[in-house]
């Protein structure tokens, strides 16, 4: 059996009444890819965001590879972070540098690696995402969207995370550029990185994803295979959101 | 006939123009120091230490240089702090300096989009790490012009240490028009000196904001 590199166990949050989180369960284990579906307000982002402590949980419990990073680090959250990747929605890429520089200043400053190696290692992850030589010393205000997300998933895999987190990579994209991104993640997945998906993307999440879970008002309330899930769900709250996403594609 | 007399009280005044430079430099950069520790005090400290932070700025804002010139030299002295009337005036024009350059730093700070700080954290680096490599930068950037602002206005408002008499351009001017009993040649002639070196701080200033501007994105031109 695979070894655990996330659990997650009865994860609370709540953001002055409203409750966020209601004890979130799972894990995932190497070389896993999990996709996380649901209706915009569910948590999704919000549970993305307590796993690398971005925000911080109310209660419950988190472990990477072994090591617990909530409650109680066993280690600086600045070294827990670096083996949990980060994809955001809306890139965030560091404005100020190109994208060469913006995969490698993590490898130079965070991990102190030596600036010739740093950079065979980010040109390596920059080609891994078809970023090519010509768009190494371009700015991010310079790049289409499609390109600033595949140079900010370069930046996350050049530091050779344990897992890396996406939260709705895609859903900031003009729909022409949503392929070119989903076949990164596409290909990150066949080359077994353990990743965790927000994405409403319904034909990704069947070609990507080993297991499928719903969530719904701060709970997951279904899981199962993608065939499953999206060919058959039990929930009835599953079964609307399904609808609705198709009703959107329609 | 004014003219030709004035031109033998030209290097008068220009005994005047090391100590202008001083006041606006030191001033700008007690400034620019206090100003920037201001600024993160009032973005990143705890509640009660920012709201100090913020009061402080408001107050020094609220108060004439004149009266914080002479606060500092006629008034410290009653506390057993004296000082000279340049450095009276360096400070004097400091203090007023950092209130407006701290609300110019914070200003481009809190325009620096959350996203760029979370990007860093997520990447391992410390706050101070993502505070030097990320959040800096981007905020020097967008300070420059309001920075080299202050500078013009500092420069300018070196000419109000004359009333505790430090031998400034203006001190020199004014003097130089009591003997002469010509208040316009000298005067006009200061203003000329004052425009030549506002001008070329302008024009540096450009230089730095196209010289610093990120590619692809506006205001860099």
């Amino acid at each position: 059996m695979k070894d655990v590199v996330l659990r997650v166990e009865n994860l609370w949050k709540s953001y002055g009444t409203t409750e966020v989180l209601r004890g979130v369960e799972f894990e995932v284990r190497r070389g896993e890819v999990k996709v996380i579906m649901g209706p915009s307000g569910a948590g999704k982002s919000t549970l993305l965001r307590c796993i690398n402590l971005l925000v911080r949980p109310d209660k419950g419990r988190i472990e990477l590879e072994g090591d617990e990073v909530f409650p109680h680090p066993s280690k600086s959250i600045s070294s827990i972070r670096q083996k949990i990747g980060f994809v955001f929605q809306h890139f965030n890429l560091f404005m100020h540098l190109t994208a060469l520089d913006n995969v490698r200043i993590g490898l130079i400053k965070v991990k102190k690696m030596p600036k010739e190696e740093a950079t065979r290692k980010a040109i390596e992850a920059l080609e891994m995402v078809g970023i090519g030589k010509e768009l190494w010393h371009k700015y991010p205000a310079q790049l289409s969207g499609g390109q600033q997300q595949r140079v900010a998933i370069a930046r996350a895999i050049a530091m050779e995370p344990s897992i890396i987190l996406m939260d709705e990579p895609t859903s900031a994209l003009d729909p022409e550029l949503v392929g070119e991104v989903l076949r990164v993640i596409e290909k990150l997945a066949r080359n077994r990185t353990t990743m965790l998906i927000v994405t409403h993307e319904m034909g990704f999440a069947l070609r990507a994803a080993d297991e499928i879970m719903i969530m719904d008002n701060g709970v997951i309330v279904e899981r199962g295979s993608p065939e499953e899930i999206l060919r058959n769900p039990k929930h009835e709250r599953t079964k609307r959101f399904i609808n609705s996403i198709l009703g959107r594609v329609a | 006939m004014f003219l030709s007399e004035f031109t033998n009280y030209i290097p008068v005044i220009l005994n005047g123009l090391p100590n202008t430079i001083i006041l606006a430099f030191g001033g700008f950069g007690i400034g620019l120091v206090f100003g920037t520790l201001l600024a993160f005090l009032e973005v990143y400290a705890p509640k009660p230490i920012a709201s100090a932070a913020s009061l402080i700025e408001e107050v020094i804002r609220g108060t004439p240089l004149l009266v914080i010139m002479f606060i500092v030299f006629f008034g410290l002295p009653e506390l057993g702090m004296s000082l000279d009337p340049v450095h009276a005036a360096i400070v004097s024009i400091g203090i007023r300096s950092l209130a407006y350059q701290s609300q110019i730093i914070r200003g481009a700070i809190s325009s620096i989009p959350a996203g760029q700080l979370e990007a860093a954290l997520s990447i391992g680096m410390t706050r101070g790490q993502a505070f030097l490599y990320v959040v800096v930068p981007q905020a020097f950037r967008i300070a420059i012009p309001g920075l080299v602002n202050q500078f013009t206005i500092d420069l300018k408002d070196t000419s109000i240490a004359y009333a505790i008499g430090v031998a400034e351009i203006f001190t020199q001017a004014i003097h130089v028009a009591q003997v002469i009993l010509d208040y316009l040649t000298p005067l006009v002639f200061i203003g000329l000196i004052y425009l030549v070196m506002t001008l070329t701080v302008s024009y540096i200033s450009e230089y730095l904001y196209r010289r610093y501007a990120i590619p692809g994105l506006g205001g860099g031109g």
